[in-house]
Formats: structure tokens, sequence, C-alpha cells
């Protein structure tokens, strides 16, 4: 019963190890099944180890242990119902006593039995509701009805709509609960499956009702990204030897070097400016580099953001201000942000971004463009982005053309790729995060 | 193995009146975990806003376990001379200048280095022994015959490798020193990790730990905090002053008030003799909630509703 349950808590995503398995088994044999406050408690305190986690918790725990009553509509049914004697089947008899909590343990061992765990789709539902009417012996409850309307006799007669209507109850009830379980042990695979398929989708042919999901993906992988990155390194904290201070620390010792102190090294903090293109050609995809951008803008201090279409604006401060929907249509509609959404203009963009923030281009920063290139035939600026090259640590041009289209009709990408540390095609999640990946692994 | 304060862990209710003697007033989902983590020796890694009695919790362990409090306060670059144990240099040096003459002795009628090297060696590792070893907390803890409560606060702030280090004590409560050996608790600590979550945890920390999750309070228990924490305060005013901070938390805040500092402003007005709330004197006091400018901006916008709100509830 609790493994069964484990490994619906697993199915919703939480991390359940074979030691927290044994713990809570454990935990639970202290505490008993007795009371249903006091189980959650010790379950609570170890298999969650997060508030998130707590929260999917108390979610399965509600669904998987409900107070599961058998329903019927009709009233009382031991005053009205005829008495058993002794010739039907044990589920017939359970029916005929009203004996409700028996059926509501014949409806879990049955479940259990035909392993209801492994539901994965709604389209099994049908089945499994079958699986577990007929382990529970609905079959043989058929046979008494019929044996008792063969039989023809009031009593019998009476018995046998009596049966008839509590099949149908039964049947509803197996019906909810397997309604009920389902999404304990559905969910987590169909996540699964959408969000591969999400990944590999072009971020242009994404619908708008895939957009909730893709925030949860862009979410996990700034998340994987910034885990990666605040992690210390050791060896990096400690530089070359600090003779002051271990001369001063070891005056104690007559002057021998006992005691080695070493200089710190200041942490090297990502620098960030990201320069984001929201003009028509691509404005399918520009809705993702935002929320990409808004999520880097939420785990990353020290990032500036700009958006760039006939001219360029800062709009780090609407990140900051505006929660993630309203960011994003703001941006996407310049409100109050004085950006002119006419024909896409690279060279101006640089231009402006030349005159207002040259200064904060640094050897630590790194500036990350994400944009088609396609300048309208405009002048590029190339010498511009030479300029940004030689005084920034490093340039990331994301592409969401792919290579082959590069440097046809007015994309400039062919003449800007030569000043990039790295130009690449960014058009699906996947994407992003090889380019993720690629960031991290050079950094070391 | 024999447990020591078996009677003070029988049943999660009793564990819940017995630190309410000591001043903490926990709820169910607590008690529940202290009787778990006594009877499984586990940690219990405690995790919450800021001030909601993490750090409290353990101090009350302590108290009512009649057991020392041994704390380690995490910070970054905290390493295991820190944490742990270190040598006592100074005494080691000392001691070997003390002792010259008594070492010529010893070497004395040495014919050459190799049968001084044996003489010497017959004396083993004098230096190296528990004498000049100085226990830091964790080392502490573990030494402590009649068992100890071990607080590892903020284990968040530390590094990732002190972190990794703490397993060995937290799954075997055991310790090893290289130059002499293991060191096994006598009696096993009782043990909180504290977190503030500025970093997510590693998995393996986790699974060697209870979790406990500790939310601020509904109002009925903040009430029955305040009333075991600050006596003597009237019941109409504890009441208005627990649903005012309710109030208060609702808003949108940079820093909601926590338990502790609802108990501070409770012993405030007791201070200044006040019986019922009213706007003016909430204005007055209102820094000993909210620590930030814009939160008492915010809160001072609508004061007015919040008090009437809080008061009418009465």
């Amino acid at each position: 019963m609790l493994q069964e349950f484990i490994s619906a808590l697993r199915a919703s995503g939480v991390r359940i190890s074979v030691a927290e398995t044994i713990e809570a088994f454990r935990a639970v044999s202290l505490v008993g099944y007795a009371k249903r406050a006091t189980l959650k408690d010790a379950l609570s305190a170890t298999l969650p180890k997060s508030l998130q986690e707590k929260e999917i918790f108390e979610e399965c725990f509600d669904r998987y242990f409900a107070l599961d009553r058998f329903s019927g509509d009709h009233g009382e049914p031991s005053s009205t119902a005829p008495e058993p004697d002794g010739s039907e089947s044990p589920l017939s008899r359970m029916v005929l006593e009203g004996d409700r909590d028996g059926l509501a343990v014949a409806m879990r061992r049955a479940a259990r039995e035909v392993d209801l765990s492994g539901i994965r789709f709604f389209t099994q539902k049908s089945l499994y509701i079958q699986r577990i009417l007929q382990r529970m012996g609905a079959e043989r409850m058929d046979g008494d009805i019929e044996n008792l309307t063969a039989r023809g006799d009031g009593s019998s007669r009476g018995k046998a709509a009596f049966l008839r209507q509590a099949r149908e109850i039964l049947y509803e009830n197996v019906r909810d609960f397997v309604e009920q379980q389902f999404p304990l042990f559905s969910k987590a695979v169909t996540k699964e499956i959408m969000e591969r398929y999400l990944r590999g989708v072009r971020l242009s042919n994404l619908e708008q009702r895939d957009y909730e999901r893709m925030k949860v993906i862009i979410k996990k992988m700034v998340k994987r990204l910034n885990d990666l990155h605040s992690r210390r390194k050791k060896a990096a904290k400690t530089g070359c030897p600090d003779l002051k201070k271990t001369l001063r620390e070891n005056v104690a010792y007559q002057g021998l070097l006992f005691d080695l102190h070493w200089k710190a090294r200041k942490m090297d903090r990502p620098d960030i400016l990201a320069l984001c293109d929201v003009s028509r050609s691509v404005e399918t995809v520009a809705r993702f580099m935002l929320l990409f951008l808004y999520s880097l803008s939420e785990s990353i201090a020290r990032i500036r953001s700009f958006i760039f279409c006939s001219n360029l604006v800062e709009v780090t401060h609407v990140f900051e201000e505006y929660g993630l929907d309203e960011a994003l249509e703001r941006l996407q509609k310049g409100v109050d942000l004085g950006i002119r959404l006419g024909r896409t203009d690279y060279g101006q963009a640089f231009r402006d971004f030349k005159a207002g923030w040259l200064d904060f281009v640094t050897p630590k920063t790194t500036i990350l463009i994400l944009g088609d290139a396609r300048n309208n035939r405009g002048n590029p600026e190339t010498g511009i982005l030479r300029l940004l090259r030689e005084r920034s640590r490093r340039i990331i041009w994301l592409n969401p053309e792919p290579p082959t289209f590069w440097g046809i009709g007015d994309s400039e990408m062919k003449r800007y790729a030569p000043y990039c540390y790295l130009a690449r095609e960014c058009s699906t999640i996947l994407h992003m995060q090889r380019v993720v990946d690629f960031l991290l692994k050079t950094k070391q | 193995m024999e447990k020591k304060y078996l009677t003070k862990f029988e049943t999660a209710e009793g564990i819940r009146d017995g630190f309410k003697k000591t001043g903490y007033v926990c709820s169910r989902q607590v008690a529940t975990t202290l009787y778990l983590a006594y009877h499984l020796d586990k940690p219990i890694l405690v995790e919450g806003p800021a001030g909601v009695g993490k750090t409290e919790l353990a101090k009350s362990a302590s108290l009512y376990l009649e057991a020392p409090l041994i704390r380690l306060q995490c910070y970054e670059g905290l390493d295991e001379s820190k944490a742990l144990y270190e040598w006592k240099y100074g005494k080691q040096l000392l001691y070997t200048q003390i002792l010259k003459d008594k070492l010529n002795e010893i070497l004395d009628g040495a014919g050459d280095l190799e049968s001084s090297m044996e003489k010497l060696h017959a004396h083993d590792d004098i230096f190296f022994s528990p004498r000049f070893l100085e226990p830091r907390p964790l080392l502490r803890a573990l030494q402590q015959k009649e068992g100890a409560v071990l607080l590892v606060d903020e284990v968040d702030k530390s590094d990732q490798e002190f972190e990794a280090f703490l397993l060995e004590i937290l799954s075997d409560f055991q310790v090893s020193v290289p130059e002499i050996g293991t060191i096994r608790a006598q009696e096993k600590p009782f043990v909180f990790l504290t977190s503030n979550n500025t970093r997510e945890m590693s998995e393996a920390l986790k699974r060697r730990c209870l979790h406990l999750y500790i939310p601020f309070p509904d109002v009925r228990q903040e009430k029955e905090i305040i009333r075991v924490r600050v006596p003597g305060l009237a019941d109409r005013l504890r009441h208005q002053i627990v649903s005012f901070v309710h109030e208060l938390r609702r808003l949108d805040l940079k820093k909601a008030p926590s338990i502790s500092e609802t108990i501070d402003w409770a012993r405030v007005l007791l201070l200044l003799h006040a019986s019922s709330l009213s706007a003016s004197l909430i204005r007055d006091t209102l820094n000993v909630l909210l620590k930030f400018e814009e939160d008492m901006e915010v809160a001072g916008d609508n004061l007015h509703d919040m008090v009437r709100r809080a008061v009418v509830k009465t």
C-alpha cells in the first residue's frame, strides 16, 4: 500500500530514494496507520524534501488516501435489502449486507491485484474499470442475478432487482475510484512526453497553449544553469600565498612558517548585456527569447537587457518591476519604452548601444545578441560590432534561422559572424540548452 | 543501544506538552517529526521563512532534554579546522621546547641517527594525542557523554565541500582524525540543521535527514505562542495583535513580520501599557514589526483598514 503511494509520488515528480522508502516504512511502523493526520505528518517528514515537494505530497496524499466510502443512492441499504440466504457469491453477500467498508477494501485489493498503478493513458480507464470489477467478482454477481431471475418467485425477483441496482452503483464507485487514481499515475508520463516533444519543436511553431509548459521548461533550464554557476570551486577561491598575513600570524611560532595564509581570489560572477530583437520577422520567436531573458534576469544579478527594432532601448527595469506576463506584454507592445517598432535596423541599434552603453562593456562582459540579423539592407555597422568584440570578453549570437539561411536575402549574419565568439542557430529549446551547456563547459 | 530520554519521547503528545513548558509551542507536524527523529536516529533539516523559530526549536530541544546545546554557525569558507578539530600548534611547540632536556636525556647514549629514531618511535605520537586536540563544535558534540543537541545553523550558507563533509557525521555519527583514528559518538547527539534556502541543499544531505518545513503559524497557534512567551498580556489585545500581524503578512512586503517580531511587538505594547490597538499607536511602534522603509510606506497606506479589520474581529 505504502509502496504504491510512493510510486505515485515518484510519478508526480518527487524524487524518492530507496533509503527514504525504508525510512518511511520505519516511520509508519512507529506511528501506525491508525491516525490519518499522524500518518501524514510522518510521511511528510520522511518523503518530500523541499517546499515544492511538500505541496505535491499534500495533493497526492489527499488523493491517494481519500476516505473512500462506497456511496449508494438507496438510503439505508440494510433496512430495505433482502436477507442473504448463503447461496450467493461473496460480493453479492457483501452488497446485501450493506458492508460498505468491506466493499471499499475489496475494491482496493482488486485494484492492487490488477496493478492499477500501471495506468498511463486515459484510454485505459475503462479497461481497468472492467478488470477491477472482474477481480472483485462481478461476474459471479451477474450469475446470482440471473439465477434469481430464473427462479421467478416474488422475493427472488425483488432480490434480483436490488442486486441489479447495486451492480450499477458498484460500477459507478469503481469508475470514480479509477478516475480519482488516474492522475496519480499518469501525470508524470504525459508531462514527460509533452516536454520531450516541446523541446524539439521549433519555437516559431509553438502555440499559445504550449506557452505555459514552455515557461516551466525554461525556468528549469535557467535554474540548472544557475545551480552550476553558483557552485563554488574551492580551487578557484585560493590564489597565491598572502605573505604579510602569513608572517604576522606565524610570529607566535618563532617565525617558523607553520600556518600558511592565502589570498582569496574574487569570484568571477557573470556580467551579461543581452540585446534582443523584437521586430516582426522574429515575432514568434521573440516571445520565447524574452521569456528566456526574463528568467535569466531573475536569477543573475548583473544582467542588463535591451530590446531593439528600429532603435534600441534598455528594458532591465521592466523585468525588475513587473511580473512575467505583464513584462512580456509591455515589451512586445513597446509600452512607455520609446521603442519604434518600424523596420528592423541593426545598424541603428548598434549605434544607439555605442552611444549610450559602451562604457559598460568591460573585458568581463559577455554580450548576448538574440536576433535574425535581417537588416532590411541598411548599413550593418560591422565596425561597431568589432569594437564591441575588442572591448568585451565575448559576443554570443543566437539566431533563430538555420545556418543555411544565413547571408541569404537581407541577412547580414555572415558579416556579423566573424566577430562572434559563438554564433549558433537557436530555434528550439534543445538548441538553447546546448548553447547553455557549451557556455558552461568552456567556462572551466 | 540503550536509549536515553526514552521517557521524554514516548508519544508525540508528550513531546508537545514538554516543549510547551520550555516556551515553545509546536504544531502536530513538528512534534511528530521530533518523535520520528528520535526513534529513527535521524537529523532534522528545518526549513522555513526567517524568524519562524527554527533556531528556537533546537534551543528548546536542549532545554527539554536538559542536554547542552552545541551550536555551529555556518558561513562561507567554514572548513574542518573550524567545525571539527584543530591541533593546538602553540601548545605542541611550547611542549617541545620545555621537554627539550627530557628529549636529550632519552636520546642520550644513542649512538647514531638510526637508534635515536628507534628510541623516539618508542614514545610514539605523543604530540598528536587527544591532549593536543582542540575540539570544535562537531567533535565536541560527539564527545559529550550525556548526549547533546547539535545545531548546525544556516547550513545553506556553507560551501558545497563542507556539506559533503557533514555527511559522514550525520549518517554514522563518527568522524575520522587521521592521526588518532575514528571517533565515535558516545551518545548520539540530537541534530538539527537549519536552512533559509539561499541555495538548494544536495540530494545526499536531504536523504539523510528528516525534512521539516515550518511555515508562518495560523492565528490560533500564534496567539498561543504569544500567550506562552509574553505572559501578562490581555486576551483582547493579544487577539488584536495577532490579527493585525496576519493582516500585515497578507500585504506585498519585502519582509513579512516573523514570529519573533510579533513577540517583540507584544512586549513593546505591554511596556507601553496599551489596552487596545489604535492607528496612532501602531504607527508609532510599527518599526518593531517592519524593517524596511518601503514596507512601512505600504503598511501606512492601508493602516486604517487593517486596524479596523483586526479590531472588529474581536
